[in-house]
């Protein structure tokens, strides 16, 4: 187990934060994995702990490597086109009634060393962690929100988070459906079709455009600081079900549980990100023994 | 090596030929994916996980097979010690015919790793005393099926009523006689309290989970070492084919094993039990020799 000193990196690359600055953190490894296959999946997993934050305050977190070698030379980051996005943080385990709050726990992800290589020699960069619980206004829950389909949600988070959500109504999805067929029944005639043919074109247009599961709900959502980290519904027993968002060119955001149909007791959950609630903290390790 | 198969003449001779000619055997073993899954120490271990598939002619007469390695070795010649995980027979029909080992890890300074073993193949055609069909198996409940190549083989099987069953499982249950004897034994073994703990708590566990079967669900039991003893049970329909199972499950405590089998659909009154005997006769090993380089 090595315990590293605090080491302050300057991130040398661009990222649009919330955050402020990095602090440095104290890091502890717990364990370490290289995975070395012929097949897939090979990777390097070192498992950090932060003693002084508890886990039960981390809801979702990213790491942002700078770099990392091991003691041949070899590369270690993994440099994809996109940046990194906010994981869900899994609690390891129900900590007890009366048990001291657990230390939070990460898993970094590098490339194999050289099988020849002996240590890690560094790995820097910056940790950002969700944390809800240090931002009132992390939130916005609005119970039985079937009810409030057609006009947008008032919530005091959502409005001070920038986000305006409304939720559409069956008869606005028929009006949209309505103003879209029209629209592009004018570019197809203006194009030369007609018929039997552009009624086809048109019903095929809109089935595309707008079509929902039953277990899908359309809302209008803007979002312009990037606040929402995500959706979910809440059901009256208190189980949270995900879900997903896909928007599409009519400006409309599709939510889907791909399975239950919302019901009218359920709550909706929107979690943001916010100045308060995400932080940055930089790390360094050194000289990490390789299994 | 034994002759393949005397029943079946022309395929039977030219099975043998293809299995037990050219390069030995006319089996060959080889490397399919290697997996190094090195951990830093903890309660996780890792290990090298070695997945081959096997290649010649007449494999399409062998049902099962598996991997014993006798020996392995890294480069530096240290040795890498002995397989872990159960070394039962694989369904040729299972991983697409493939066949994993677990060893554990060789140094990291190590490149390759030279192992030794043979592969064992599973015939049932070269014995008729390999499968044994019980007809109306399933009729006499709680008394040992009777089968003059069962009793050869030195295995007992009972088909349990569900009244049988419920006796049979208050009789395993977890005492606390039992609790004792776990902690003295891993006290005497030097293993930490927590671990033991652990353990207490698992076998409690398994224990709340023993429920009772769905209606139609066919209980067999037996020693351990019987159920090692038999590859397969199937319980034959009313076309005298294996009836799909949605669920088989064997659980042993003590040396007592209870095997379940759910069927998808009722049984015919008459049920015939098939059971697929892992006879000697029946199995021929193959020695392999493979180099390994490291990932």
């Amino acid at each position: 187990m090595k315990r590293t000193s605090i080491l302050a990196v300057l991130t040398l690359f661009a990222i649009p934060v919330l955050a402020q600055s990095a602090k440095p953190v104290d890091v502890t490894v717990k364990h370490v994995n290289d995975r070395r296959t012929t097949g897939h999946f090979a990777n390097l997993t070192i498992t950090i702990e932060l003693p002084k934050i508890h886990s039960t305050d981390v809801a979702a977190w990213r790491a942002l490597l700078t770099s990392a070698t091991d003691d041949s030379g070899r590369d270690l980051v993994e440099r994809g086109d996109q940046e990194p996005q906010l994981e869900t943080y899994q609690q390891m385990g129900m900590p007890g009634k009366d048990a001291p709050p657990e230390p939070v726990s990460l898993r970094l992800q590098l490339r194999n060393p050289e099988r020849k290589a002996t240590t890690v020699k560094e790995v820097t960069g910056a940790l950002e962690l969700y944390m809800p619980s240090k931002d009132p206004n992390s939130t916005a829950e609005l119970p039985k929100f079937l009810s409030l389909a057609g006009k947008p949600l008032a919530h005091k988070a959502l409005k001070a988070n920038g986000v305006e959500i409304a939720f559409v109504t069956p008869a606005q999805i028929d009006a949209e459906k309505k103003r879209l067929g029209a629209a592009k029944r004018k570019e197809a005639l203006a194009e030369g079709l007609e018929g039997e043919g552009l009624d086809q074109y048109i019903a095929s247009y809109l089935e595309n455009v707008i079509s929902l599961e039953e277990s899908d709900l359309a809302a209008r959502i803007k979002d312009p600081n990037n606040r929402i980290h995500e959706i979910a519904y809440v059901d009256a027993s208190g189980d949270v079900k995900h879900v997903s968002s896909r928007s599409n060119e009519t400006g409309l955001t599709i939510l889907s549980t791909w399975g239950e149909k919302p019901q009218p007791d359920w709550k909706l959950r929107v979690s943001m990100k916010t100045p308060k609630n995400l932080a940055r903290y930089s790390f360094a390790l050194a000289d990490v023994n390789l299994p | 090596m034994r002759a393949f198969a005397r029943r079946s003449p022309l395929l039977g001779i030219m099975v043998s030929l293809a299995l037990t000619a050219g390069g030995q055997s006319g089996v060959k073993v080889e490397i399919d994916e290697v997996v190094d899954n090195r951990m830093s120490e903890g309660p996780m271990t890792g290990g090298l996980e070695l997945r081959v598939k096997l290649s010649g002619s007449g494999l399409d007469r062998v049902t099962a097979a598996r991997l014993l390695v006798k020996d392995a070795r890294d480069d530096g010649g240290n040795a890498l010690g002995k397989q872990s995980g159960p070394d039962d027979f694989t369904p040729r029909e299972y991983n697409s015919g493939t066949l994993s080992v677990s060893l554990p890890s060789p140094k990291r300074t190590a490149t390759a790793a030279r192992v030794k073993g043979t592969v064992e193949l599973f015939v049932p055609a070269r014995d008729p005393s390999a499968v044994v069909k019980i007809d109306k198996g399933l009729a006499k409940l709680d008394a040992p099926l009777s089968a003059k190549a069962l009793k050869a083989a030195k295995v007992s099987i009972t088909p349990l009523s569900p009244a049988g069953y419920a006796a049979l499982m208050k009789a395993r249950k977890v005492t606390p006689e039992d609790i004792e004897k776990i902690r003295a034994r891993g006290k005497a073994e030097g293993v930490p309290e927590k671990e033991i703990e652990l353990a207490i708590g698992l076998a409690q566990a398994f224990d709340s989970m023993d429920a009772e079967p769905p209606e139609g669900t066919v209980l067999l039991s037996g020693k351990e070492g019987d159920f090692d003893r038999i590859f397969r049970v199937d319980v034959l329909g009313a076309d005298g084919k294996p009836v799909d199972m949605t669920m088989r499950s064997t659980s042993t405590r003590g040396e007592d094993s209870i095997m379940t089998l759910q069927p998808s659909q009722p049984l015919p009154a008459n049920a015939a039990l098939q059971i697929t005997l892992l006879t000697d006769k029946a199995r021929m090993s193959v020695p392999f020799e493979l180099n390994v380089p490291l990932p």
